[in-house]
């Protein structure tokens, strides 16, 4: 399912959440990066058809999202897994699924018990199928958000920062596991953690202040940072130039990596940058230097 | 027709949800068993029947017995029915799901009124099977099932929908508090005291319904006070209008919580 949205604004009362965004999304993975209260949650619940765009035009799959007919038209082809996603205590992960599927209109008993099989084995929580949810662990919950997601095969995956608070093996994991969904459909996933899209996504789109302020190649957005990731190791103060992006002491000094235009100091050797170096790079354009 | 079949899955789910709350079965097996067990002491409308008494008489004075205090218990556990889906954070992944705010409200409304009687109409059978065994007749379970439909389904009903929607404005624990003062101010309260609707067609008590299954005015039903339209000699068509009225007036506050929640989907 393609993407297309241009000048979509939306306030929430006095709060404005997106103001005048334009994106592109073609098939595939594609990660969608911005600090907290970027806009990331209102641009994907507005594509989820939760809420209704303010002004501009949406268009999921060709479904125009600004009319009611055209979110019912998207919602019949969407798995949406919410930031925050919660669960009812006294039902089972094989209820609670059987609930999602019988309102998604998996009318079929049969069909629809297979299906709910099938994505419980898929998320490894075939043995837990029974078991009312209230005890389970943060990780199992997300893998009953995204078995949920999956009941119908969706066309559009929506996926709003599923690795947050999960352990590094359980996040490598899920992430592997998103990647390889996308590939008959449209992923779309948020995130904070830059690794996960750098792993998994090939465009990515980063959102600031409720403007998209990069769409693009993941490796060009690495490139933002080329010429301008520096390493340095001192027993003197942090570099002042530039934002420092890690800083490990060992016995010589204090290793600091650097984003920077400027060379930080003499002995400053330039480095090839991360993804991580690019969205750094890039968030110091697009936000105002700190009044010192 | 797949709006049909989403509100029965609502009301499916949202029934077993509710049924297996065991704070539910507990609350009106206590209350049930406390109102049967002090019987005796409450004067003689709530003492049982005497002997020989029709099984119309004895199942309607066991229904009008457990309407008393019965439906305080529905609103206690009827109040976080609607909230629960924010509360829980559901919410959000319901809303994304192809059936609109209508068909989940009327199924919560369906699922969580049919799991809040079944353990009173529970209580109905057992009443109803003690006496069979004590008076051997075995009209006592029709005529129970006939009283609980009579007596405590309205009750039931227009308890819901207030019990439902109002937490939505004043949070659950303060409506939980008010509607234990609504309802002794509204069934209890003679209007002689007070301006009440105790004995109107209003009173969810069940006093029009009673009086008319037992052939005697009970429960105050068309005792003089404000609004006398709503208080006729308790015939069986006032009993039948005070049943459509309670399900209508029921009704209203959902209905007008439908017509919010899809206004607002559609701004
Ligand atoms: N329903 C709402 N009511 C009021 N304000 C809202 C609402 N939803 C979002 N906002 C505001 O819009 C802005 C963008 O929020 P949003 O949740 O989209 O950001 P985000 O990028 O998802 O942030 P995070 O990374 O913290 O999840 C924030 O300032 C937020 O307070
Ligand atoms: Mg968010």
């Amino acid at each position: 399912m393609d993407i297309a949205i241009t000048g979509l604004r939306r306030s929430f009362g006095r709060v404005t959440a997106l103001r005048g965004v334009d994106l592109t999304v073609r098939g595939g993975m594609f990660g969608l990066l911005g600090g907290n209260g970027a806009g990331k949650t209102t641009l994907m619940r507005i594509m989820a058809g939760v809420v209704a765009p303010g002004s501009g035009q949406v268009r999921v799959g060709g479904y125009d999202m600004t009319t009611r007919s055209g979110r019912r038209d998207v919602q019949r082809r969407l798995g949406y897994v919410p930031q925050d996603l919660g669960f009812y205590p006294d039902l089972s992960p094989r209820e609670f699924l059987d609930y999602v599927a019988l309102l998604k209109g998996l009318d079929d008993v049969t069909a629809r018990r297979r299906q709910v099989g099938e994505l419980l084995d898929m998320v490894g929580l075939a043995d837990v199928a029974g078991r009312r949810m209230k005890g389970f662990s943060g990780g199992m919950r997300r893998r009953v958000g995204i078995a949920q997601a999956l009941l119908g095969d969706p066309a559009l995956l929506i996926v709003d920062e599923p690795t947050a608070g999960l352990d590094p093996q359980e996040r490598i994991r899920f992430r592997t596991l998103l990647a390889g969904l996308a590939g008959q459909r449209t992923v779309l996933l948020s995130t904070h953690i830059v690794e996960d899209i750098a792993q998994t996504c090939h465009d990515t789109a980063v959102l600031a202040a409720g403007r998209v302020v990069y769409t693009g190649s993941v490796t060009d957005l690495t490139r933002t940072a080329e010429g301008a990731t520096w390493q340095m190791t001192t027993t003197g103060a942090p570099p002042t130039d530039g934002v420092v992006v890690s800083a490990v002491t060992r016995e010589g000094g204090t290793q600091y990596r650097v984003i920077s235009q400027a060379r930080p100091s003499p002995d400053a050797t330039s480095v090839a940058p991360t993804l991580e170096d690019g969205y750094v790079a890039l968030m110091r354009r697009h936000t105002p230097a700190p009044a010192v | 027709m797949t709006g049909v079949r989403a509100t029965l899955a609502v009301c499916r789910y949202e029934f077993r949800m509710q049924i297996r709350r065991r704070s539910l079965w507990i609350t009106i097996a206590l209350v049930a068993g406390a109102l049967a067990a002090g019987r005796f002491g409450m004067g003689p409308r709530y003492a049982p029947a005497p002997p020989g008494a029709p099984a119309r008489e004895v199942m309607t004075r066991w229904a009008f017995l457990f309407s008393v205090i019965l439906p305080i218990a529905f609103g206690m556990a009827l109040a976080d029915r609607l909230l629960r889906d924010r509360r829980l954070r559901t919410a959000e992944l319901l809303a994304s799901l192809p059936p609109g705010p209508a068909g989940r409200l009327t199924g919560t409304f369906l699922g969580g009124v049919a799991a809040t009687g079944a353990p009173a109409l529970a209580a109905m059978l057992v009443a109803a099977g003690y006496e069979t065994v004590r008076r051997g007749d075995l009209t006592m379970i029709p005529w129970g099932l006939a009283a609980f439909a009579a007596v405590l389904a309205p009750a039931l009903v227009f308890v819901a929908g207030y019990a439902l929607v109002c937490p939505l404005v004043l949070t659950a624990p303060l409506f939980r508090v008010l509607f234990v003062g609504y309802w002794f101010w509204g069934n209890v309260l003679l209007p002689a005291t007070l301006p009440t609707l105790t004995g109107s067609l209003l009173s969810p008590i069940g006093s029009y319904a009673a009086s008319w299954l037992l052939g005697t005015p009970v429960l105050y039903a068309g005792i003089p006070g404000p609004l006398p339209v709503l208080r006729p000699e308790p015939t069986g068509s006032a009993a039948a209008a005070s049943i459509a009225l309670l399900v209508v007036a029921g009704l209203v506050p959902l209905l007008a919580v439908g017509l919010l929640r899809g206004r607002r989907r559609t701004a």
